[in-house]
């Protein structure tokens, strides 16, 4: 079978080691890295992705092909110059200040993570200016935010206005059990994401991928 | 209080409908045997009496209590270890045994207070939680302040979060006229409401 094909499958079965083995088969065979990157793992991740949006694929399936293509990517790291960017973007993630419910903003980050992007984890409870201040640090594309409670949502209309009076060039995408599209709109959020996969569609079209 | 999640049902929690595969189902298992030496469930409730400053949902009612349950802390440790770990789906998987495990201590904090009510006269009831419509958030406060009681093992962030976050909370009432708009129907976030279980 053709190793692009099986690192497809490996990262589509979530086969963690089998990811592994075939892209360092690959890497031995002198295949370009950026053959593998883009028609093996990438690929395969984008079809997850839209599986599970689909409602074909669930979280734990998803998270396992995530894994999968992580493990890839760090074998290909090392191939890539210095010169290239390797990652779709860079993407600062937490949950609104006074939010400590943090599984949904965990497996968003490591779905974002898993389809190329670079992830920076603020944790939980994260105040406006510590988004705005990490976001400059890592030269962040996308801010996302998370809240499950109605109470902690006004804390993402902070960051946006934030953003806009020090005009910064941050995207801003926005989910989480109570919130939705009019909230969005309200704060002057750029996207909603009804869920991971929807983020995720949402967070490579702020980037136009 | 014993507390039982079923393979079932955190496949359904899940999202799945049909069987999944073997690797799944073998996790699914290893997740629910671990939960068992996890939570440590507790629950605590308190019927108030005599006093004048109350949260509004408790306004004319005849029996008014409190309530609190949680699953302690050893659930959310584990989760976090399992995250850092490199596990993810084990952690996900995990933690939705939990949220099933507390809505069962819930429903078993519920039925106490409503026996108790029974004991008294008092056969309906209504129960919400704070952050829900009409309620304040701070209540929960309120409702600390009167439950305080350092087995549960509950305490409040600023911004009046529970700790263990596997935990719950709720006033209750029965009896007398409801004084305000408390109802889910018409409630802006009643389809993603997070609080209504």
């Amino acid at each position: 079978m053709d190793i692009i094909k099986e690192i497809y499958d490996a990262v589509m079965e979530g086969q963690v080691d089998q990811a592994s083995s075939r892209v360092q088969q690959a890497l031995n065979s002198k295949v370009e890295v950026n053959h593998i990157l883009n028609r093996g793992l990438i690929a395969a991740m984008d079809v997850v992705g839209e599986k599970f949006g689909e409602g074909e694929l669930f979280i734990p399936q998803v998270l396992w092909s995530a894994k999968a293509m992580q493990a890839g990517m760090e074998l290909l790291r090392p191939h890539f110059s210095s010169t290239d960017r390797t990652e779709k973007g860079t993407v600062v993630i937490g949950t609104a200040k006074g939010d400590i419910h943090d599984i949904g903003k965990n497996l968003v980050a490591i779905m974002i993570e898993g389809s190329g992007f670079k992830v920076a984890d603020l944790g939980v409870d994260v105040t406006p200016e510590r988004f705005i201040e990490k976001a400059v640090e890592v030269k962040a594309d996308v801010i996302a935010m998370s809240a499950l409670l109605t109470t902690t949502m006004p804390s993402m209309g902070e960051v946006v206005s934030l953003i806009k009076a020090k005009r910064l060039p941050f995207k801003v995408i926005i989910g989480g059990a109570p919130v939705d599209q009019a909230f969005c709109q309200e704060i002057g959020a750029d996207a909603y994401g009804m869920d991971a996969a929807d983020g995720l569609r949402k967070i490579k079209g702020l980037l136009g991928h | 209080m014993n507390l039982q999640v079923s393979r079932e049902d955190l496949l359904k929690q899940i999202g799945y409908r049909q069987p999944p595969q073997p690797k799944l189902l073998d996790m699914v298992d290893k997740m629910l045997a671990l939960l068992v030496n996890l939570i440590e469930p507790r629950l605590a409730f308190k019927d108030i009496q005599g006093e004048n400053d109350l949260p509004p949902f408790l306004i004319g009612a005849v029996l008014k209590y409190t309530g609190a349950a949680t699953l302690g802390p050893k659930l959310e440790n584990k989760v976090k270890d399992l995250f850092d770990e490199g596990k993810p789906a084990e952690a996900y998987i995990l933690d939705t045994s939990g949220s099933i495990a507390i809505t069962e201590a819930g429903g078993i904090l519920w039925e106490k207070i409503r026996q108790d009510a029974a004991s008294k006269g008092f056969k309906k009831g209504l129960r919400r939680t704070p952050g829900c419509r009409g309620i304040e958030i701070e209540t929960q406060q309120w409702i600390f302040e009167r439950l305080a009681d350092p087995e549960l093992g509950i305490k409040l962030t600023e911004s009046c979060m529970m700790v263990p976050r596997k935990s719950l909370s709720f006033l209750a009432r029965f009896g007398g006229k409801l004084i305000g708009t408390f109802s889910c129907k018409g409630c802006p976030q009643q389809r993603d409401c997070t609080l209504r279980g």
